[in-house]
């Protein structure tokens, strides 16, 4: 629960900071009270005196005292976060958005597709169905970096796949020495898929470009817009679906999202 | 309930509550809202809505949203005394119902909001005089309110009919009212019924040029696409900001933070502006889209749309009230009447 003023943040301390690549990090934080959130909320991360962002924790809802939060840093506020260091405080408040739709997964295979930093809100996803697999019939999880060194999670992937529904493959985007694994852009793992295409539901993020061409593959690949949740975070900063800047259509992606179902937004301008 | 007061009771009214309350009203001379005299407040009733809406006393240019750090809990000045605010039209009634719903609907009160509205009480007037850009009527208004407000004033000859709309308003009226009170005459309600209607016809005949239909608040079917149909308004749009700012409705803002001292922090929100290119400014180095609508005609695609086609989908109601302030504001003297008339459809 957020405090009577959805405003102001919870104080949360800085307990560990991991370095996954060299651009990213993921702090992992202990707020003042436990911060219960679903799989795909997100959460505004604040840098006392400077702001707050918006990031989805990428780590379990079962552990609401320990909220990990993995950061690309991709500017001046990003940088910021990168050189924060354990003890410190931050504030968190949320969480916002509705979260994945896991109820609708029953008897369903589940396509995790990430770009990037992407996989991080998509870890949250992932974890939630290996604690609880909902009824769902196979997780194959689709992931691209731009190279090896930039492979998110890297020892973790061995793991997710020791569950028996769990298929996972990585691709870089270009080859690289001692990297002998796929190559190409991630939408390249999306052709010929094994997958019973009628009963699957994808979860898609990463980067604009990469949403976009992934999506397109999916449809391609005869899926219905109505299968692709894309992850459209944008400017998100009131959570509350107030301050007005993350709209798609009449849909504001913080209230509404971040996780949007494609067929919902694929008519409005400006979707990509 | 209704009363009649002469022109001279309704001066008394005000100054009485000026004595007891914090009263905001438009002075007749320059039209802009501002602790006045009361002669000049109670002139003002019968002069068209001002430049300016009555959007700042509900949602501030600028505000403390709370502070953190070492002083947690502080949570700065709250304004806590009742504010009269005197010749609102039903334009601002209607933003304000739709501010309500943005505020106050959903999973998350605004705190801030609360407090303010339910700190106001609200006179309005009906309008016997209209500026040239309002088009009330067009959007399925009217120039005068018939609920919404705590106590309105409709001129009419040596005075005022003055409606009680909630117990606050009965309450200000026993309060600050005069002594005596005489109930209005059926005269004066009649004279009242003809100049609404009369009002009404003015400004259906100074829009006799726009066709568009948004009557019982259906969506309009403007074009959905960032196509050439924009190019031609943003071509004269210069990103001034100035009709979200004006509008009584807009109520897009900017959240930041600032240092107070040491590990002292406070929160802050201002009014923003969709039309501006760093509005929906996301993280990213060059090679990144740091913004979903780059070009102008998108943005100013989004604001209009926002008004006419989402606001129905997402509040029930219109985004646009029809007072025609923004018209009036344009720089590039785009007229948001012509833009829905040649886009519809």
């Amino acid at each position: 629960m957020i405090s009577d003023n959805p405003y102001m943040p919870i104080p949360a301390k800085l307990t560990d900071v991991i370095d996954e690549t060299p651009t990213i990090k993921t702090l992992i934080l202990a707020p003042d009270e436990p911060m219960s959130f679903r799989a795909g909320q997100f959460m505004q991360l604040t840098l006392p005196g400077v702001g707050e962002a918006p990031f989805t924790p990428s780590s379990s809802p079962a552990e609401p005292e320990r909220i990990a939060i993995t950061i690309l840093k991709t500017g001046t506020v990003t940088q910021r976060f990168h050189e924060c260091t354990v003890g410190q405080m931050l504030g968190l408040r949320g969480p916002f958005g509705v979260g994945y739709p896991l109820d609708e997964l029953d008897g369903h295979d589940v396509l995790v597709i990430g770009g990037g930093v992407g996989l991080a809100p998509l870890r949250a996803l992932i974890l939630a169905l290996l604690e609880d697999m909902k009824g769902v019939r196979r997780m194959s999880i689709k992931y691209g970096a731009r190279c090896m060194e930039e492979l998110l999670y890297r020892n973790e992937h061995a793991e997710w796949t020791q569950h028996k529904k769990v298929d996972f493959t990585c691709t870089i985007d270009n080859a690289q020495d001692g990297w002998d694994g796929h190559v190409g852009v991630v939408t390249t793992l999306l052709k010929d898929l094994d997958i019973d295409k009628a009963r699957t539901h994808a979860f898609v993020c990463g980067p604009s470009v990469m949403l976009k061409f992934t999506t397109f593959t999916l449809l391609n690949e005869g899926l219905g817009p109505e299968q692709i949740c894309l992850s459209m975070n944008r400017r998100m900063s009131c959570g509350m679906g107030k301050c007005g800047r993350c709209n798609i259509g009449p849909f504001y992606l913080c209230k509404d999202g971040p996780d949007i179902n494609y067929a919902k937004i694929k008519d409005y301008p400006n979707v990509f | 309930m209704t009363r009649f007061l002469s022109q001279e009771a309704a001066v008394g009214f005000v100054e009485r509550c000026r004595k007891k309350h914090v009263v905001i009203g438009l002075a007749a001379s320059q039209m802009a809202w501002d602790q006045v005299e009361a002669d000049a407040c109670v002139s003002a009733f019968r002069m068209p809505r001002a430049a300016q809406s009555a959007k700042g006393f509900f949602m501030p240019v600028s505000e403390s949203l709370g502070r953190y750090g070492a002083q947690a809990g502080d949570e700065g000045a709250r304004p806590d005394k009742e504010v009269v605010l005197l010749g609102v039209r039903a334009c601002e009634l209607r933003a304000r119902d739709y501010l309500d719903r943005v505020f106050q609907q959903g999973d998350f009160r605004d705190p801030m909001y609360d407090q303010r509205r339910g700190s106001l009480i609200i006179v309005s007037c009906d309008c016997v005089d209209c500026a040239e850009s309002c088009f009330c009527p067009l959007v399925a208004g009217q120039p005068f309110a018939t609920d919404g407000f705590d106590l309105n004033f409709s001129p009419v000859d040596g005075g005022f009919i003055v409606e009680v709309g909630s117990d606050r308003g009965r309450a200000l009226l026993e309060e600050c009212g005069p002594t005596q009170q005489k109930d209005a005459a059926a005269q004066q309600f009649a004279q009242r019924d003809r100049q609404r209607q009369q009002m009404l016809e003015r400004l259906k005949r100074q829009n006799g040029d726009f066709e568009f239909d948004v009557a019982d608040e259906a969506i309009t079917p403007l074009p959905k696409d960032n196509h050439g149909d924009w190019q031609r308004f943003a071509a004269d749009c210069v990103e001034c900001g100035a009709c979200t700012n004006i509008c009584p409705t807009c109520h897009c803002f900017y959240l930041y933070d600032q240092v107070l001292g040491d590990d002292r922090f406070e929160r802050v929100r201002t009014w923003d502006s969709c039309l501006l290119s760093s509005y929906h400014r996301m993280a990213g180095g060059e090679h990144m889209k740091l913004t979903p609508r780059p070009q102008l005609l998108g943005r100013l695609a989004n604001r209009v749309l926002h008004k006419f086609t989402y606001s129905p989908q997402q509040y029930e109601m219109l985004g646009c009230v029809g007072c025609g302030r923004c018209i009036d504001a344009c720089l590039g003297e785009i007229d948001i009447r012509q833009v829905v008339q040649e886009l519809n459809g």
